[in-house]
């Protein structure tokens, strides 16, 4: 593993950040972190999202801030940040203003077919995540019902979220036979 | 006294992000649209819209709602109040969790937690899905970049780009 200097961590998100279309989606860290330049480990990595998610706030800014600061401390989390949350948001403040009257019927076209594009690019990403993310039955049965409360169900957030920590806390509790062998595969 | 309220809506409205931006939406609409009347209904359509076609955060729209209140500074302070707090916690905890991690019960919640994440960001994309695919066009215009994408020789950007032009020629 190699870890990249704070220089090269505040270009390498910013681009993440511009790069990340459809709303910033974790997947975007994954493939730009993991996968292409292996800076970190799935597990590494699949440890910060699991803080950045239950940590209230932006989850993918507060994902960013959980992998700048595992890539170069305090300093790395507070340019990952900067660096993913300013430019988009000067692009977005530069447009919204600019299109403050209403977006035009050909603009809502060309949105309309991004719109779709995105959401596959986002499904592809997203899959391979949870392909290393996924192991074990509890973590099979607690996924599944976090998705159907927040998916199909339309459940509040914390109330799908409060079920399974209780349900996964109890499924995945410390056993007297656990004590020397931690249950990797869960 | 703007500045203030700016302030301290966005930071309890960011600490209520629990899991996904996507679940406070209507509760920022409430409080931007009715209860302060920083701007319109419609404004806010149109920026969530942007918000989710414009690189980052979807979060960042209160930076526009925060510009609409009270101008550069109100979109600085609405950013700030949405994105640092937060931000200081995750990395707090961050520092930390490496220490707790090797206990029972720690191992448990991480291993909770890291499930149901996997569980919410499924849960998301069916969101997003639902909400930008629903009819032939956009079925024909996801199932040409899904086939695009698979062949993993075309880079996203190019896909996406070519599916907004495929949107206007069919729109």
């Amino acid at each position: 593993m190699t870890r990249p200097s704070l220089v090269r961590l505040t270009a390498v998100f910013a681009w993440i950040g511009l790069a990340s279309l459809g709303g910033g989606r974790s997947a975007y860290f994954h493939d730009a972190l993991v996968v292409r330049r292996r800076w970190l480990r799935d597990e590494e990595f699949l440890q910060d999202l699991a803080v950045s998610q239950v940590m209230p706030g932006p989850n993918f800014s507060n994902l960013a801030v959980a992998l700048g600061h595992r890539l170069r401390g305090y300093p790395g989390g507070a340019c990952a940040l900067l660096a993913l949350v300013l430019p988009g948001c000067l692009l977005f403040l530069a447009l919204a203003l600019f299109l403050r009257e209403g977006l035009g019927p050909d603009a809502t076209h060309v949105l309309y077919g991004m719109g779709a594009a995105v959401v596959v690019l986002v499904l592809v990403m997203t899959w391979r995540i949870l392909v290393v993310g996924i192991r074990g039955r509890v973590s099979v049965i607690l996924a599944a019902g976090t998705f159907l409360a927040v998916g199909p169900l339309r459940l509040p957030t914390y109330v799908g979220i409060a079920a399974m920590i209780v349900l996964g806390l109890w499924l995945n509790r410390p056993r007297a036979s656990d004590a020397l062998t931690p249950r990797e595969s869960d | 006294m703007d500045l203030v309220r700016l302030a301290w809506t966005f930071l309890w409205l960011s600490f209520l992000c629990i899991g996904g931006g996507l679940g406070i939406v209507p509760e920022i609409e409430r409080q931007a649209v009715t209860a302060h009347q920083w701007i319109s209904s419609r404004e806010f359509v149109d920026a969530y819209t942007i918000a989710q076609l414009t690189p980052g955060p979807n979060m960042k729209i209160a930076a526009f709602i925060g510009y609409a209140a009270r101008g550069p500074l109100g979109a600085l302070v609405a950013a700030v109040a949405m994105f640092v707090p937060p931000a200081i916690l995750t990395a707090l905890v961050s520092q930390h969790w490496g220490r707790f991690r090797g206990r029972p019960w720690a191992l448990a919640s991480e291993h909770t937690l890291a499930a149901i994440g996997m569980g919410l960001m499924a849960g998301g994309c069916y969101t997003l899905a639902r909400s930008a695919i629903h009819d032939v066009r956009s079925g024909a215009i996801a199932v040409g970049a899904a086939l695009a994408l698979m062949t993993g020789r075309v880079p996203p950007l190019p896909v996406v780009l070519a599916a907004g032009l495929a949107g206007w020629l069919l729109g």
